[in-house]
């Protein structure tokens, strides 16, 4: 069985004392009962914080693009305009959803539904730390990159079924787009697969320790720079800036999301801050070290598991500040420079850079730079092949 | 608990998806059943441990297959264009006469004869369970097999793809004049 | 209880579906969906054959193909379909008779 959040709480005596005594309230083994529950429980907590985290996060895209353009930002609701993002919300709820005369209305109510369930799908893998983990499933990587591309059909379907020119050439550049730029994200995962030998978050993340010479990206040159590729490839597939082609504002209206109102327009925003938390936390756990935390603080005990989570969260959110910088900053790529980076430049990176890893790996017996460059470096114990 | 229930729900997706293709008219839902078809699929193969089979289900068909379908369906001319008849049958004449009715009729009767009398109760007899087997750790072995027993076809494989890959493009472009 | 039976009858329903879309729809598309349903219904097979006959993982390995042979056949099939409208500007499949005369 593989290893989930039930089992990291079954280590504990009062969580065998709470089957006991539930066992003995109501006559039957209560260890399904208590499974479920524990579950649901933290899959509610999980679905919950990251609807904060998507909140907070269009509350800290405006903020920050507020203070890289010199303006103020919102700053009437709440301390510092803190809650704005629950005033959106709550607006979003209150307003008509609209659906088009003309539209498909099956295709059209089932379209942000997809992208939700695409992107909450992928968050049961995500590794917050080694026990708070919905479930490590031994095919982990790989069962994430298979059920967040539900989120690229969603849009698609959305686009489609608006029945409108906009909103079709968005989701077709949509759908061109999170295709192509699968390849070189997985290619690029492949090398960080490749030395730690398994594909589940936790072989992952053990592989790799609580400092920077003990993380993939210093491993070797090779995934250094397959950390910028898988940067830039997760940015495309999330559909964001530079590579918001499928929404962009000065060409077709809003995208795909051009005739959404309401709380399905809101179903397709929070699929995509969520996606680019998802992202940004797979780049953490595949490449940054994942939930290490320095001095082998974080143990198997709850305050360790807090610890772990610090680790994890500052680490993504860092680079969730970085993708909403990239925004605001890069201008927007042309549709054939974007074929042209994915086909031409990122995919041979990707293959080059795997090749490059499995020589390395053959070559120097998994030994990372940093342990070659200083041998007596007893605190390096990268790449535990 | 957890393996009947999620066994029904996905044998529930399957065939709901697979009949969901067959009735519905429009080509665009039609590829939308297909999708939940093949999910249910894949959830059936997680009752049977298959962990990594399902999760290959899961980034072929919907990662690719079922976005090329929607594609495909976009490129030629969408769901309701005049040009694609939907429904064949529709169209078809009446085909036969009475005594290739009465024998159509006559085989019908005789074959579900069969399947209802004969082939059902064989099919639903108890048969031992093997529940005991249990496929830990089915990556490992499903690589090592790969690169063994299986090293020709996986080869081959990867040929077939590529022939595929550069088949399409080939075939796909428009002709320049 | 969940037999091998119960495998069984899904996924004859799942090919007997893809034969009706196969022979009932006319359009290309469509029957390439057919075909993509009859496919999962073999692999299935494999996979429930496996956990309740032969207990060995050759039956994991199996469905890996066919699912990479379903792979390669939609992409050439779609782009055969998508010239096939270029040229004929239809996907109906009775338009496709050119090499019957």
């Amino acid at each position: 069985m593989n290893e989930t959040i039930v089992t990291y709480f079954a280590k504990f005596e009062w969580y065998k004392s709470l089957v006991k005594a539930l066992t003995e309230t109501f006559g039957f083994n209560a260890e399904p009962l208590m499974v479920f529950l524990f579950f649901f429980l933290a899959s509610f907590i999980v679905v919950n914080v990251m609807a904060l985290v998507g909140g907070l996060g269009t509350y800290a895209e405006r903020k920050i693009s507020a203070d890289l353009q010199m303006r103020m930002g919102p700053n009437r609701v709440g301390p510092y305009g803190l809650i704005q993002f629950l005033a959106d919300g709550v607006k979003f709820i209150m307003k008509e959803g609209i659906i088009p005369k003309s539209a498909d209305t099956f295709l059209f109510t089932l379209a942000p539904i997809l992208c939700l369930v695409g992107v909450l799908g992928s968050l049961t893998v995500v590794p917050y730390s080694s026990g708070f983990i919905l479930s490590d499933l031994d095919i982990g990587l790989f069962f994430l990159i298979g059920i967040s591309s539900l989120v690229g059909l969603g849009i698609f379907l959305g686009g489609y079924a608006s029945n409108s020119k906009w909103a079709m050439l968005g989701g077709m550049r949509a759908a061109a787009q999170i295709i192509s730029y699968e390849i070189p994200v997985v290619i690029s995962a492949l090398s960080c697969v490749l030395l730690a030998g398994g594909l589940s978050f936790t072989t992952l993340i053990e592989a790799q320790t609580g400092f920077p010479q003990g993380w993939f990206i210093f491993h070797n040159p090779f995934t250094f720079i397959g950390f910028f590729v898988f940067f830039v490839g997760g940015l495309a597939e999330t559909n964001r800036a530079p590579f918001d082609l499928p929404e962009a504002e000065s060409e077709l209206v809003s995208g795909y999301h051009t005739e959404y109102s309401g709380m399905r327009f809101a179903f397709f925003a929070l699929a995509e801050y969520i996606e680019v938390f998802v992202v940004a936390g797979v780049a953490v756990a595949l490449f940054l070290g994942g939930y290490n935390v320095p001095f082998g603080l974080g143990g198997d005990g709850i305050l360790g598991q807090f610890l772990q989570l610090g680790a994890f969260f500052s680490k993504t959110l860092v680079l969730y500040y970085v993708v909403i910088w990239f925004r605001w900053t890069l201008p927007r790529l042309r549709v054939d420079h974007l074929m042209t980076l994915c086909w031409k430049y990122l995919t041979p990176i990707a293959i080059f850079n795997l090749i490059g890893t499995g020589f390395w790996l053959y070559g120097f017996e998994g030994k990372s730079l940093f342990e070659l460059l200083f041998k007596s470096g007893a605190a390096a114990t990268g790449g535990g092949h | 608990m957890f393996g009947n229930i999620l066994f029904l729900v996905s044998a529930l997706f399957s065939v709901l998806g697979a009949v969901g293709v067959v009735v519905t008219k429009n080509i665009m839902h039609a590829c939308v059943y297909l999708l939940m078809s093949l999910i249910g699929v894949a959830g059936l193969y997680l009752t049977l441990g298959a962990d990594f089979v399902a999760a290959t289900q899961l980034v072929v068909y919907v990662g690719g297959v079922v976005i090329l379908m929607v594609f495909a369906v976009m490129l030629t001319g969408g769901a309701d264009s005049q040009k694609s008849n939907r429904f064949g049958i529709e169209k078809t004449p009446m085909m036969g006469s009475v005594g290739t009715y009465v024998a159509g009729g006559i085989s019908a009767i005789l074959a579900s004869y069969i399947v209802i009398y004969r082939l059902l109760p064989k099919i639903f007899e108890a048969e031992p369970v093997n529940s005991t087997m249990a496929f830990d750790k089915t990556v490992e072995k499903i690589g090592m097999l790969l690169v063994s027993d299986h090293v020709l076809a996986f080869e081959i494989s990867s040929v077939l793809l590529l022939g595929a890959l550069v088949g399409a493009a080939v075939i796909a472009r428009p002709k320049r004049n | 209880m969940i037999t091998l039976s119960s495998y069984l009858v899904i996924s004859t329903i799942l090919f007997l579906a893809g034969i009706v879309v196969m022979i009932a729809r006319k359009n290309i598309v469509a029957i390439l969906l057919g075909i993509e349903l009859i496919l999962n219904a073999s692999a299935l097979n494999f996979v429930a054959y496996t956990k309740f006959v032969n207990q060995n993982l050759d039956g994991h390995i199996f469905p890996l193909f066919i699912i990479i042979v379903a792979a390669a056949e939609a992409a050439v099939g779609l782009a055969i379909v998508i010239r096939f409208y270029q040229i004929r500007e239809s996907i109906h499949i009775d338009d496709a008779t050119q090499l019957q005369q």
